[in-house]
């Protein structure tokens, strides 16, 4: 028996498990939808997946490997930089597209009601395929440096996680933002922008002097990109200041579904 | 087992006028520090959309939901779709909802009509077990087998409404809420949902069902509420609820000028209908007569002159007008002047229509021209033609031909 009941004066923050698990189809359709409609009328279709990350990959040689030739470790350059942008690309690719998919599903959370929380955690799932093709990219240029991965690698699914919680947190703040204030749509680009300088992907955490280490590892992204570079290549040790990352990614999370479930009330009246 | 399908308690909805769309962060934050410094802002602000709504709707009952644009139907709906919540009160459903305030919620052009069928399917709360197993069904239903997979986008608009309706016509909940979808698609399409709808009630469903269409409401529904200024007004058997709705001083079927366009030489200044004991009256049985009230103003004389009318159909074609010269009849001037128009009994079928009122000269063009005013509904009493109505479109004019057989 279906029962709804709807009371102004008792206010819910519980997120309702089985209500989002009853809605499971939708969180696939809408996932499928976004991966149809990305290569819809390209030439090249998925290809762009692999282009765009190998195009950045090779600006990214040039200027810190061969122009400025950072210290990596013993790492080669392009092993080094790839591995940080596979956990990035994600990063950003979530946190963008989930970001402003409530302003873009406006239409939709005005006419229909479903738990609005599945738009934005759809884009984690259309995520993962540009995810797995750099993956998929960075096993053949370990292959090719002769880099074995050791047990170490199944921690790297623990970093995916984290990367999963930190995008879905942030794109959830976002998308929310947004729709109280429609400035975070300006915003979104220079954060993704920012992100790249202050998160250890084209550069090891060793150029950060120490003193600043403790503000570095407050983007979530920032222990997340070394931890996941770790668990596949090794290199340097990690240090302790990691733990801030992952402690944040989680508390960005939590944070994020909560100022989510409060807004969700007056989206359809303010959007 | 409880009873009821809907109970609604206190419903009341309001918004902060001119605050309800989102803000700039600068707006908010220099509102944030004017009401630390002001103290609380003030209630002036505030638009009761909504205010103390109670009823109950019955399990297999179909409820309709009437009233003036702005009287708070849509706000009444959304509530009870969940799509925003009421400030204050309470509503409590039992069973499976489905909430249709338009037809191809999600609808992207780029995907397949296939891939479309799926995505609106299941963003309307179907399983996609469900869509799948329903889907030849409404692929027929729906009449565009052979563009299924070609992408929305290279759908006419006709293809694309009749695709989407088929989706809304398979669902199968206990409870389903009605926005004035049926105000979409071609007529032929639009009686054939209505008759699924009626389906749909027949087979002991709730319905809510918001619309303008007197005839659909009476037809559909049993119970009606009428809201007003957000309040209800009346509730009750539909019949009376559409009588009272229609037959107010400020219903539909009046056109009243407020004030004299002073630019116009003549001025419509009041257009209502009547039945033959000069009743207002907006709900006709088609062997009534149908009376069109006009009164009209002019500060001139002009000469070559004419007054006319036209009756629309419900899709705002013109069936017919009838036109005559004001140079044979004394015009007052500064006075109100009137002509009532017969329009005969058994002329107009089963249906919704509305009015044209002009002034016009036949050769330079209108003075005053008053489109789609004074909606009324024409229902059948029993011709031999009544058996079509919900299946099948058999014209707007009813016209007694001559038939010979050898």
């Amino acid at each position: 028996m279906n029962r709804i009941i709807v009371d102004a004066d008792k206010s819910s923050f519980s997120l309702n498990i089985r209500e989002l698990l009853s809605y499971r189809d939708l969180f696939y359709v809408l996932s499928y939808r976004d991966l149809r409609v990305r290569y819809a009328q390209t030439f090249l279709g998925l290809l762009w997946a692999g282009i765009q990350p190998i195009a950045t990959l090779m600006i990214l040689t040039l200027i810190f490997g061969r122009a400025i030739s950072v210290d990596t470790g013993g790492i080669p350059y392009p092993l080094f930089a790839l591995a940080g942008m596979t956990v990035w690309n994600y990063f950003s690719f979530v946190m963008a597209q989930s970001g402003s998919s409530i302003i873009l599903a406006q239409e939709m959370v005005k006419k229909i009601y479903f738990p609005r929380i599945i738009i934005p955690f759809s884009k984690g799932i259309v995520g993962f395929v540009d995810f797995l093709i750099t993956f998929l990219f960075l096993m053949v240029l370990m292959f090719y440096y002769n880099y074995t991965p050791t047990i170490r690698i199944l921690y790297s699914l623990l970093f995916i996680l984290l990367t999963v919680l930190a995008s879905l947190g942030v794109g959830v703040w976002l998308s929310a933002l947004t729709i109280r204030y429609r400035d975070f749509q300006h915003i979104v680009p220079f954060m993704v922008q920012l992100g790249l300088y202050v998160t250890p992907i084209a550069y090891p955490s060793t150029l950060i002097p120490e003193k600043y280490l403790l503000y570095y590892y407050i983007n979530p992204m920032a222990g997340i990109v070394e931890g996941f570079r770790w668990s596949l290549i090794g290199g340097l040790p990690l240090n302790q200041y990691v733990y801030i990352s992952f402690v944040c990614a989680f508390l960005l999370f939590i944070s994020g579904l909560i100022y989510f479930k409060r807004t969700e009330k007056i989206i359809a009246d303010i959007v | 087992m409880s009873e009821f399908a809907v109970k609604v308690e206190r419903l009341s909805k309001y918004y902060q006028i001119g605050n309800t769309r989102s803000a700039s962060l600068r707006e908010s934050i220099s509102a944030r520090i004017k009401s630390f410094t002001k103290g609380k802002s003030s209630e002036k602000g505030i638009f009761w959309a909504l205010d103390d709504i109670n009823f109950t709707l019955k399990k297999g009952v179909a409820m309709g939901i009437i009233g003036n644009n702005g009287a708070g139907k849509s706000t009444l709906l959304k509530i009870l779709s969940r799509i925003t919540e009421p400030s204050k009160g309470r509503f409590e459903m039992n069973g499976k909802v489905s909430s249709l305030l338009e037809v191809g919620t999600g609808f992207h052009p780029e995907l397949t009509g296939r891939e479309n069928v799926y995505l609106n399917g299941t963003i309307l709360g179907m399983k996609r077990r469900e869509v799948k197993n329903k889907f030849d069904e409404i692929v027929t239903f729906s009449g565009v087998e052979k563009f299924i997979d070609t992408p929305v986008k290279h759908y006419s608009s006709g293809m694309k409404v009749r695709l989407a309706f088929a989706v809304a016509a398979h669902l199968e909940p206990e409870i389903l809420i009605i926005d004035e979808v049926l105000a979409v698609g071609d007529i032929e399409f639009q009686k054939k949902c209505l008759g699924k709808m009626n389906e749909v009630t027949g087979n002991g469903r709730s319905v809510l069902f918001v619309s303008h269409n007197m005839g659909a409401v009476s037809k559909l529904c049993d119970y009606g509420i009428l809201l007003q200024d957000g309040k209800v007004k009346k509730q009750g058997d539909i019949q009376e609820v559409i009588r009272d709705y229609t037959n107010k001083a400020t219903s539909s079927n009046l056109y009243l000028k407020e004030s004299l366009e002073n630019d116009k030489s003549h001025n419509i200044v009041r257009v209502y209908t009547t039945n033959s004991n000069q009743q207002s009256e907006s709900y006709f049985k088609h062997d009534e007569n149908i009376f069109l009230h006009i009164e009209f103003v002019a500060s001139e004389l002009v000469r070559d002159l004419n007054i006319c009318i036209s009756v629309y159909n419900d899709i705002g074609r013109a069936i017919f007008t009838s036109d005559r010269s004001l140079e044979n009849y004394k015009i007052g001037i500064e006075c109100i002047n009137k002509a009532i128009v017969k329009i005969p009994a058994n002329l107009l079928t089963n249906g919704e229509y509305s009015f044209l009122a002009a002034i016009h000269n036949p050769y330079s063009g209108a003075i005053e021209y008053l489109e789609y005013i004074c909606p009324i509904s024409v229902q059948d009493n029993g011709t031999p033609y009544l058996k079509y109505v919900g299946r099948w479109f058999h014209g707007d004019v009813f016209v007694d031909c001559h038939w010979d057989f050898s």
